[in-house]
């Protein structure tokens, strides 16, 4: 973490703007310039590379992206999950409700996670502890933050089973992992996260591992006990269509880096940066229908050979000279609405109409 | 869970059965068999060996010799020579039972050649001394193992892995009669001198262990027979114990490691579990299942894996009397020692299952 | 961490004339990807050239250093229990005839590496065989061949060494190695079983037995290479192992005859 002290130095000693607690009180959790990197044998891989976002209480935001876009890694960072070696939190600050968990002692840390922030993970079948029945891994979340007894605990854990809609709640508490499905080892992990009330939950990419139609049936728990605590909560995918149905905001990654941002019906219906409109192109739609389904055209470039100026260019059908500069996050109209694209600069008035065209056949193939 | 252990048990029979064949087959191919020794003797002729054969039943085919060595044929008809026989006195009451009392299965392993003892008595004298000199080594690496192979996987990389790494290449390339020797060397030898060469025990101030009169002289001086034995374990153990750390703390840290880079140790982190707990429960409760069936594997060794130890430090154990009996072609006491040591290890493997499935959920019984 | 996962597909040698950010295009078979990975890997590679460095010794040096059972050395008056490494011999003599350690290290690794990876590579292939028709097939071949490990795995397998090497043995190593073969392979077997478990509810494999590839073709073209880096590292120790039990029989005297040197010769030369 020495980096990542000496930078929080200098940013003290230069007395740096926008250092300090957000102003805003209902700011839940802010990220700022988070950089986090991974030392592996050929190099390092940068991750999340100067990512900023921030959530209110009761809020929610999805970070979209395709794999190895950094989305994970961005949460498991918050969390400050990041193995160390090999990653590394370079830089940055991670503001919740006024504390900037980078700064926290791990013992502070440990308090926070699974209490304050709670985190759901890919990957249902393999993240609950064989060796243990459900209701041990439940109420171990409720004692390690509440001081209660072990019979309360088993009580809460009955509680948030069945809040989570899972059948027999009583019976269930005595089940081991391998006892359930899929779907019901989800919901147990969303009722493990929800145990403590936590005011942020995270879920990664949650329901990636599950049938469809159990994707919709959690889709719609995570929803309806996020209105029913009003937990925030920050939601990860690559699938457009999830985020849709679920949170207000949406964040788009690519190569480490945020490149576009607003409200979900913005960002859906009028892309400003071309990645998102190809990411909403490869959506099958109901206009589509008959026609091939269109991917972005290359793969995601290596970490270790990232071009120069902005990261999506040698994929852009829209790119031009200027594109081999990095762009910032420029703000589009309306506050809270940026995109990382040249397209997006004054001046550029015939690109962005050309532009502009396209994305609006996307979003009419799709949407309809 | 006792229809999988009865299943388990059953399963025993065949390999129990093969076991047996394997030790038969050494009889066959004993040089000179049972009538070599009369090879040499001029007096006897030809007709007495025959004689001799036709009374152990030597001329009859082998499947036919094996099963009355087994002891299921017999003087009594079939199978029902396999049952317990013999006279037996229970509490005043006479108790005759009606099968067979000789052949293994009735515990008659025959007689040693070399000193014409019955082999269950040899092997009764010598596993204790194996019992306690392969006990003692078995637990403190087991413990040395875990703590060190779990140390190493928590601290991955770390100079402590490192150098655990190298030990454990040294302990694995270490012949133990290099290591002993040398041990024996240093700190029996002059000019240190502050270990018995080798031995169970001194043999001017205690009397032969197993003994009636070493146990006289134990209960009447506990602390002194103790110390006496434990000078003497000392140099034995430590070789054992650093030539058999190696492989059992690398398969610790590869099953921690394992355990450690599961998704259920990040769901533990990510509700706020301690480091400690996270390693000391979650992960050590689930990296402990293959460890337990490999020290289940483990268990034949403190029957024999101390052989080159026992020979080096002249402990009088197992190890040491199988080495004299194969050099005096004893086969008797030979295929009582490889019968007795492999039964006990099939049990011992039964026992590991059984923990096993006490311990991992997941196993089902059925 | 899925950032990290590109690292092995995309090394610097599959950056071509014209800059290409992209990842893993260029393709490379097993073997060569194995063969990357492995000469990246500096204690790999020390290891490799130690091991061949000790055959090329094991194959030359004899010539240089020839050992002959009845030439006895000239006794020197106070070597009577060995003599410390000095000019003459680098690693000292042995205790009573004063062989040259040096020369019967040279000699012996012939013999020593033979038995070593003759009876590894003997014990691989059987154990493979038994235990992948175990672990494919399943039912009662698997429970037939699993009791047969299980006895064999029973049996204290040194002692048993021992007894054949004694009984039949005249000081043959090439006995040495068969047996040490044919009582390693039960270990290689329930290996290579429990992977075949695994391996065999694979889908490809349900994949291929769905075009109507033969068992036998599935057994050794499907499931067996992926079950090969297990095999290799377990066989791997073997060798070691076999080769320091080879060590203890004739440490015992009951192994390859005092004629033909072996590893095991300086510890009982006496």
């Amino acid at each position: 973490m020495s980096r990542l002290e000496a930078a929080q130095e200098r940013r003290a000693e230069a007395g740096v703007p926008g250092s300090g607690p957000p102003q805003a009180s209902d700011v839940l959790l802010e990220v700022r310039n988070l950089r986090t990197y991974f030392h592996v044998m050929d190099g390092t891989v940068r991750a999340v590379d100067g990512v900023d976002f921030k959530i209110n209480r009761g809020g929610t935001l999805g970070l979209v992206g395709e794999s190895g876009c950094g989305k994970s890694v961005t949460a498991h960072a918050i969390m400050r999950l990041i193995e160390t070696p090999p990653g590394e939190i370079a830089e940055g600050e991670i503001w919740f409700d006024g504390r900037d968990l980078l700064t926290l002692s791990d013992e502070e840390m440990r308090e926070i996670r699974g209490g304050d922030i709670a985190m759901i993970f890919q990957e249902p079948m393999t993240s609950l502890n064989p060796v243990f029945t459900v209701g041990d891994q439940i109420s171990e979340a409720v004692r390690l933050h509440q001081k209660v007894s072990a019979r309360e605990a088993r009580d809460r854990a009955i509680e948030s089973l069945r809040l989570v809609g899972l059948s027999a709640p009583e019976r269930r508490v005595r089940q081991y992992p391998h006892e359930l499905s899929g779907g019901m080892r989800q919901r147990v992990l969303i009722a493990m996260a929800l145990s403590c009330s936590p005011k942020l939950l995270i879920a990664d990419e949650p329901t990636t591992a599950l049938d469809v139609t159990i994707q919709a049936q959690i889709l719609e728990l995570i929803n309806d006990v996020q209105a029913q605590t009003g937990t925030a909560l920050l939601l990860i995918t690559h699938d457009l269509a999830v985020v849709a149905e679920t949170v207000q905001t949406l964040a788009v990654m690519y190569a480490g880096r945020i490149v576009e941002t607003g409200s979900v019906e913005e960002v859906l219906l009028n892309p400003r940066m071309p990645y998102t409109q190809g990411l909403l192109n490869s959506i099958p739609g109901e206009k589509k229908r008959g026609k091939a389904l269109s991917a972005i055209e290359g793969v995601v470039p290596s970490p270790f050979r990232m071009p120069p100026g902005c990261k999506f260019q040698p994929r852009c059908p829209h790119q031009w000279e200027r594109c081999t500069m990095e762009p910032d996050l420029l703000e589009v109209g309306r506050s809270e609405r940026r995109a990382r694209c040249w397209l997006q600069a004054p001046g550029e008035i015939e690109r962005r109409r050309t532009y502009d065209l396209a994305a609006a056949a996307t979003v009419r193939d799709v949407i309809g | 869970m006792i229809k999988y252990i009865i299943r388990r048990a059953l399963q025993a029979i065949p390999v129990l059965l093969g076991i047996s064949l394997v030790t038969y087959f050494i009889l066959l191919i004993a040089p000179g068999g049972p009538t070599g020794r009369f090879a040499q003797n001029p007096n006897i002729t030809a007709a007495q060996i025959e004689a001799f054969k036709r009374r152990w039943g030597l001329d009859q085919p082998i499947p036919i010799q094996y099963c009355r060595w087994l002891g299921v044929c017999g003087d009594k008809p079939f199978l029902i020579n396999a049952l317990p026989g013999g006279t037996f006195e229970l509490a005043g009451l006479k108790i005759d039972l009606p099968g067979g009392d000789n052949g293994i299965l009735h515990g008659d392993f025959g007689y040693s050649i070399t000193d014409g003892r019955p082999v269950v008595d040899v092997i009764a004298e010598r596993l204790p001394p194996t019992l306690i000199l392969s006990g003692t080594a078995w637990v403190i690496w087991i413990i040395i193992a875990f703590l060190a192979g779990m140390y190493a996987a928590v601290r991955c990389y770390s100079l402590f892995d490192s150098a655990l790494t190298i030990f454990n290449y040294v302990g694995f390339s270490l012949p133990t009669f290099w290591l002993g020797i040398v041990l024996i060397q240093l700190f029996s030898a002059p000019p240190l001198k502050w270990f018995p060469v080798g031995g169970m025990w001194t043999t001017r101030t205690v009397p032969p262990f197993g003994t009636e009169r070493y146990w006289d002289f134990f209960w009447a001086q506990p602390f002194t027979a103790l110390y006496d034995l434990g000078t003497h374990l000392v140099l034995p153990v430590v070789t054992l114990v650093v030539v058999n750390i190696a492989f059992d703390s690398r398969f610790v840290r590869a099953s921690m490691l394992d355990a450690l880079g599961q998704d259920f140790v990040k769901t533990a982190r990510a509700k706020g579990v301690p480091e400690r707990r996270v390693v000391f429960k979650h992960a050590l409760r689930n990296a402990m299942l293959p460890v337990v069936t490999n020290i289940g594997l483990e268990i034949p060794f403190l029957f024999t894996g101390a052989v080159v130890t026992e020979t080096i430090f002249s402990w009088p154990g197992m190890g040491r009397e199988f080495i004299n009996a194969v050099g005096h072609f004893d086969y008797p006491v030979l295929m009582g020692i490889l019968l007795i040591t492999s039964v006990f290890v099939v049990f011992a493997n039964l026992l590991a299952d059984v923990v096993y499935v006490i311990v991992d959920p997941r196993v089902k019984f059925d | 961490m899925d950032t990290t996962r590109a690292t092995d597909l995309a090394g610097p040698e599959s950056a071509g004339p014209a800059p290409d950010y992209e990842v893993g295009l260029v393709s490379l078979n097993q073997w060569q990807i194995a063969w990357r990975r492995f000469r990246r890997h500096k204690l790999a590679m020390f290891g490799a050239f130690l091991f061949l460095g000790i055959v090329a010794a094991a194959i030359a040096l004899p010539f240089i250093w020839p050992f002959d059972f009845y030439t006895i050395p000239t006794p020197k008056p106070n070597c009577r229990i060995g003599c410390p490494p000095n000019p003459d011999n680098i690693f000292g003599t042995t205790g009573g005839l004063q062989r040259d350690v040096f020369t019967l290290v040279v000699n012996g690794a012939r013999v020593s590496l033979a038995i070593g990876l003759g009876a590894a590579l003997f014990g691989a292939i059987i154990g493979s065989i038994v235990g992948g028709v175990a672990g494919y097939f399943g039912g009662w071949v698997d429970n037939l061949l699993m009791r047969i490990v299980d006895a064999l795995l029973s049996l204290p397998l040194l002692f048993v060494i021992l007894v054949i090497a004694r009984f039949l043995g005249s000081g043959n190593w090439l006995l040495i190695m068969v047996v040490f073969a044919a009582f390693g392979w039960p270990g290689v077997a329930r290996l290579v079983r429990s992977l075949f478990l695994t391996l065999r509810n694979e889908v490809f494999v349900e994949a291929a037995r769905a075009v109507g590839v033969s068992s036998t073709r599935i057994i050794f073209r499907h499931i067996l290479p992926n079950a090969v880096s297990p095999i290799i590292v377990a066989s791997t120790l073997a060798v070691a192992g076999v080769i320091v039990g080879e060590a203890f029989v004739s440490f015992l005297g009951f192994g390859v005859d005092v004629t033909t040197p072996t590893w095991a010769t300086p510890s009982r030369t006496r």
